[in-house]
């Protein structure tokens, strides 16, 4: 392999809930172009993680860089899909509507989305398998649906890096699978996507990076090498044993 | 209609207008209350702002007046970020000492001031064509008039400036700090904008009343509408007809025309709470009556799926066997009938290949636990609904 590009780096990142830490001395280089899980136990500090990456928590220390440059100045480069918990899903909007959020960014302040702005919604909700849902209040979606509304909104905001808050939480197998290929096609076409990811036993199947977390970093790597009961017993605490299936 | 009767209309409905808007993201925002707080705290701002300029009609009064709402957002907001007391807990503490303040100084300096405390409470619309706005001896019109229209005017044109970052940091906070458009900055726009308001209704309805015009027509849009623009829409429509029939019912009742548009405001949330079509009390009930019937049905249908001994199928035998109330039991049976979906032999019940095909369709979905999905299949099957 030669010289590899990162996608994002982060020092020594220490994040605090009123000045108790919930991310010690994180240091975290992605490299570009992969498929990377987050995993670790509750409160772990997982989406801590990429809240302080996005700044939508202030770090009490350290600094993170998106290619080489501070978040602020990247923030067209990154796309963002929050748990689906976050918000108040009986907000009076229709999917189409949510969809087109993923635009904003690209819009700044004060100018409204136009015509362009609704084809590239349409079109990631085509990709996800919506566009009959469009014109649908989204409190009158299934709960896989709204979490596909989610990966639409963040496909709008055409990036190059996705951050994923447990996409597949509360979703039945036919929308896994078609988020999953959502991702390896994102992967495919050079993106680097992170996923908060909670169930062990799809990790070597769905990704091909993985980040062990516990508060403290434990190990970062290809999942082929570092995807181990000794990994997963540091983070997990117990003695873990996952059968690791090819 | 006298001029002045028409004034007070059109100084009533400006205000509806203008604390309709930013009621309608309060409310979405969960935040009803905080206008309560901010109406009574800005009080010692006015007092002070008086005090300086003993002007009731200066901008300054609006300022101080305004800033100490934002005071107030921000020292609920302090305290409770110490997680030391709740949320809510917050806000009463806050603005009963904001206005208190505004109380004393008022008691304090009755002699030369003429504020006082019913018309801050409860404002007095029928004043507001006396004092005029003057210049050079040519009369404007009532000054209230300019207030509430210079400050409609502001809040319309920052509407249409932040519509989207304020849609997307009321829908999703997390998302448009990473999108760059700062939650903190559109809160306290918002909040600045909710204080500014509240002063400029203050005049015509008082402190007590002002919280009725920004979160009566929002709730009541609310149960109406799936959709945001129709909500600020339909909150407008409902705070201007409930301003207007208010003054009308004042001058029917002889009574306070603030209290009045405050009662129609109430009796239109009301109607729509009882009466909306999709969120309406009526139609909820309904619903979930439906569902109960709708789901005694697909019980009854697995039932006689599963049976095929006649015995099983007899319909005294039915009622003891489910276990059901003879009510319910005949209204399950009269469904299904309706419904083509079994026949009675001889007081034995049968599938018909319309119920069994249903009924099929319907095991298939609990298997897959899809449960969800055989309400759309009713559309197809049903002729009565439950």
């Amino acid at each position: 392999m030669g010289k590899q590009k990162f996608a994002v780096t982060v020092d020594d990142l220490t994040v605090a809930y009123n000045y108790k830490p919930v991310l010690w001395d994180i240091d975290l280089a992605i490299p570009e172009g992969v498929l990377m899980a987050i995993v670790g136990p509750n409160g772990a500090g997982k989406s801590t993680l990429i809240k302080a990456i996005l700044g939508i928590i202030d770090p009490i220390a350290g600094s993170v860089s998106i290619y080489g440059k501070p978040y602020k100045k990247q923030r067209k480069l990154v796309g963002y899909v929050p748990q689906k918990g976050s918000v108040d899903w009986d907000f009076p909007t229709t999917a189409l509507d949510v969809v087109m959020m993923g635009t904003y960014g690209s819009l700044g302040w004060i100018k409204r989305p136009g015509k362009k702005e609704k084809k590239t919604a349409l079109e990631s909700l085509e990709k996800v398998g919506m566009l009959s849902f469009k014109d649908r209040q989204i409190s009158q979606l299934s709960g896989g649906q709204q979490q596909r509304v989610f990966l639409a909104r963040a496909l709008a905001q055409d990036a190059d890096i996705y951050f994923m808050d447990e996409p597949f939480q509360g979703v039945d197998a036919t929308t896994e699978i078609a988020i999953i290929n959502i991702l390896k096609e994102l992967r495919k076409k050079g993106k680097t996507v992170v996923v908060v990811h909670h169930d062990l036993q799809t990790v070597p199947e769905y990704f091909d990076w993985v980040t062990f977390l516990n508060v403290k970093k434990i190990a970062t790597g290809p999942v082929k090498e570092i995807f181990n009961d000794d990994n997963l017993t540091k983070t997990y605490g117990i003695n873990y044993k996952v059968s690791v299936q090819k | 209609m006298t001029s002045a009767q028409l004034e007070i209309q059109l100084i009533a409905s400006l205000v509806a207008i203008a604390c309709a808007i930013p009621g309608t993201f309060l409310v979405l925002r969960k935040m009803a209350l905080i206008s309560d707080a901010i109406s009574h705290s800005i009080l010692p701002g006015l007092v002070i702002g008086f005090f300086i300029t003993h002007d009731l009609g200066s901008p300054l009064l609006i300022i101080m007046a305004a800033l100490s709402g934002v005071i107030t957002v921000v020292l609920v907001e302090f305290i409770q970020k110490t997680k030391l007391v709740k949320e809510d807990t917050a806000i009463g503490l806050v603005f009963p000492a904001m206005f208190s303040i505004g109380v004393i100084l008022i008691s304090k300096n009755a002699n030369d001031i003429h504020l006082d405390t019913d018309v801050v409470l409860l404002g007095e619309l029928a004043f507001a064509p006396f004092d005029r706005l003057l210049i050079d001896g040519m009369d404007f019109g009532p000054k209230s008039l300019w207030t509430i229209g210079v400050i409609l005017l502001i809040t319309l044109s920052l509407l249409f400036a932040f519509f989207k970052e304020l849609k997307i940091s009321t829908f999703d906070a997390g998302l448009a700090t990473a999108l760059g458009f700062s939650p903190v900055v559109l809160h306290y726009g918002l909040m600045s904008v909710a204080s500014v308001t509240t002063v400029g209704a203050f005049d015509a309805v008082g402190a007590i009343l002002v919280v009725a015009l920004m979160i009566a027509p929002a709730a009541t849009a609310y149960l109406l509408t799936d959709n945001l623009k129709k909500m600020l829409l339909l909150s407008v429509f409902f705070g201007v007809f409930s301003a207007i029939s208010g003054y009308w019912l004042a001058h029917w009742l002889d009574a306070s025309i603030s209290g009045s548009m405050t009662t129609v405001l109430g009796m239109v949330f009301l109607l729509v709470y009882l009466f909306a079509p999709k969120r309406g009390l009526f139609s909820v009930l309904y619903r979930n009556k439906q569902q109960q019937v709708e789901v005694s049905l697909l019980t009854f249908l697995l039932h006689l799926n599963n049976h095929t001994e006649k015995s099983e199928r007899h319909i005294n035998h039915l009622n003891e066997h489910i276990n059901w109330q003879k009510v319910r039991s005949k209204s399950v049976v009269d469904l299904a009938l309706r419904n083509n979906m079994i026949t009675i032999d001889k007081n034995i019940i049968s599938l018909t290949e319309k119920g069994k095909s249903f009924t099929d369709k319907a095991i298939d979905y609990i298997i897959t636990n899809d449960d969800s999905k055989i309400e759309s299949i009713k559309e197809d099957f049903f002729l009565f609904r439950g």
